[in-house]
C-alpha cells in the first residue's frame, strides 16, 4: 500500500510498453476466450435475420450491446413484435446483471490519472468473458499496463464475435439439432468451469454453490425477468453471510 | 405497425434506442458508482459475491429452461455433459479448455442419441 503511494507519480508499466500490453491482452484473447465467446454468441446472427433485420443490424447489435442474453432479448422479442416500450424495459433489466461486474472490475482498471470518458468507454466492452477473465488476469498485470490489456483484448473478444454474428446470419437453419445444441452449450460450460476456475476464496465458492442451487427457486417465485437480480442479491449476501460466520471478517 | 426492419433509418432508430440505450445505461451508471470505491474496498468483496451467485444462476438458467436446440433435449442430456466437462476440468488440472472439449463431445453425442 505504501510503496504504490511513493510510486503513485511514476508510471508502473512493468517493463512493458503500452502498445505491448495491448497486443499483450489482444493476444491472450486469441488464445481461447474470442473464441468461446464468439462461437456461444453464433445463434444470435439466426435470430437477427429470423427477426426480418439486415446483417449490417445483426453485425452493430454486437458491437453495440454486446450482451448475448440482450441481444436474444431484442430479436425474440421484434420477432415477437413486443411494442417497443417492453422491449426496452426487458433488455434494461437483463443488463442490471453488469453493474456488479462494472462496478467490481473498474477500480482494478483506473489509476488516478484514467479519464472519465476512457472508464465510460471502457465500461462499453465490460460483459461475461471480458469481466471473468478481467478479475483473474488483471490483478497480475502492471498498474498502468491493465487499461491497455484491457481493451486488447476486448476489441480482440468483440471482433470475433462480429464475424461469427454475421456467420450465423449466414448459415441459420443449416445445422443438424446436436450441432446447434452444442452451440448453445457453449457459454454454460465455460461459464461454470471459468467461474470455478477464478474461485480461489471460500467466499467465491459459496456463491457459486447458492446461484446455482437457488436459481430454480427465483426463476419461480421473483418477478419475472428480475429473478437473475434477485438471485445475486440473495446468493451473493448469502454466501458473503456464511463467509463471515465461518471465516471471520478477514473474509 | 412496425415499419420495413430491412432498409432504411428505422432499423438503426430501434436498434439504439430500444437495445443499445436501455442496457448501456446501466455500463455508465455503475462508472460513477465504482467511482469512491478502491481495488480492496469491502464493498467490492460482496459485489463480486453477488456477480458471481448472478453468472451461476445465467448457467442454471440456461440449461434448465433453455430455447432452441437445447430444449430438445431432456434434463440428463443437459445437465449430465456439464457434469462430464467439470470432471474433465479437475482431471485436467483446472483446463477450461479440457472442459469446453469433453462437455461439447458428449452434448453433441447425446443429441445424436436422442435425434436417432
Amino acid at each position: 500500500m505504501s510503496e504504490s503511494a511513493v510510486a503513485s507519480h511514476v508510471e508502473d508499466l512493468g517493463g512493458k510498453s503500452r502498445s505491448q500490453w495491448f497486443w499483450a491482452g489482444a493476444w491472450s484473447a486469441m488464445r481461447g476466450p474470442m473464441l468461446v465467446v464468439a462461437i456461444s454468441l453464433i445463434g444470435v446472427g439466426g435470430l437477427a435475420r429470423d427477426a426480418g433485420f439486415s446483417i449490417d443490424i445483426a453485425i452493430a447489435s454486437t458491437i453495440l450491446i454486446w450482451a448475448g442474453p440482450a441481444q436474444v432479448l431484442f430479436f425474440g422479442a421484434v420477432a415477437a413484435k413486443a411494442s417497443w416500450a417492453v422491449i426496452a424495459l426487458s433488455i434494461s433489466i437483463s443488463s442490471v446483471r453488469f453493474v456488479p461486474m462494472v462496478v467490481s472490475l473498474l477500480p482494478m482498471l483506473r489509476t488516478r490519472r484514467t479519464k472519465l470518458i476512457t472508464l465510460l468507454f471502457a465500461a462499453h466492452f465490460i460483459a461475461v468473458t471480458v469481466w471473468a477473465e478481467g478479475m483473474r488476469r488483471l490483478p497480475g498485470i502492471a498498474r498502468d499496463g491493465r487499461l491497455p490489456y484491457f481493451f486488447g483484448f476486448s476489441f480482440i473478444c468483440i471482433l470475433g464475435t462480429s464475424l461469427s454474428t454475421a456467420l450465423g446470419y449466414v448459415l441459420v437453419g443449416e445445422l443438424p439439432m446436436a450441432w446447434a445444441a452444442g452451440l448453445l452449450f457453449m457459454s454454460p460450460i465455460y461459464f461454470i468451469a471459468t467461474l470455478v476456475r477464478n474461485a480461489r476464496q471460500p467466499l467465491d465458492r459459496y456463491a457459486l454453490a447458492l446461484g446455482l442451487v437457488l436459481a430454480p427457486f427465483t426463476e419461480a417465485f421473483a418477478p419475472k425477468g428480475l429473478d437473475l437480480v434477485v438471485l445475486g442479491l440473495v446468493g451473493g449476501t448469502g454466501a458473503w453471510v456464511i463467509a463471515r460466520s465461518v471465516h471471520g471478517r478477514a473474509q | 405497425m412496425n415499419p420495413a426492419l430491412d432498409s432504411g433509418l428505422w432499423p438503426w432508430v430501434v436498434l439504439i434506442c430500444f437495445g443499445f440505450l436501455p442496457s448501456e445505461f446501466w455500463r455508465l451508471i455503475s462508472v460513477f458508482l465504482a467511482r469512491g470505491l478502491d481495488e480492496h474496498s469491502p464493498w467490492l468483496i460482496w459485489i463480486r459475491a453477488v456477480a458471481t451467485a448472478l453468472l451461476a444462476g445465467v448457467v442454471a438458467k440456461l440449461l434448465l429452461s433453455p430455447n432452441g436446440a437445447l430444449a430438445v433435449l431432456p434434463l440428463w442430456a443437459r445437465v449430465g455433459p456439464l457434469a462430464l466437462g467439470m470432471a474433465a476440468f479437475f482431471v485436467f488440472r483446472r483446463s477450461v479448455f479440457a472442459a469446453i472439449l469433453v462437455g461439447q463431445a458428449a452434448i453433441i453425442s447425446a443429441g445424436y442419441w436422442v435425434a436417432g
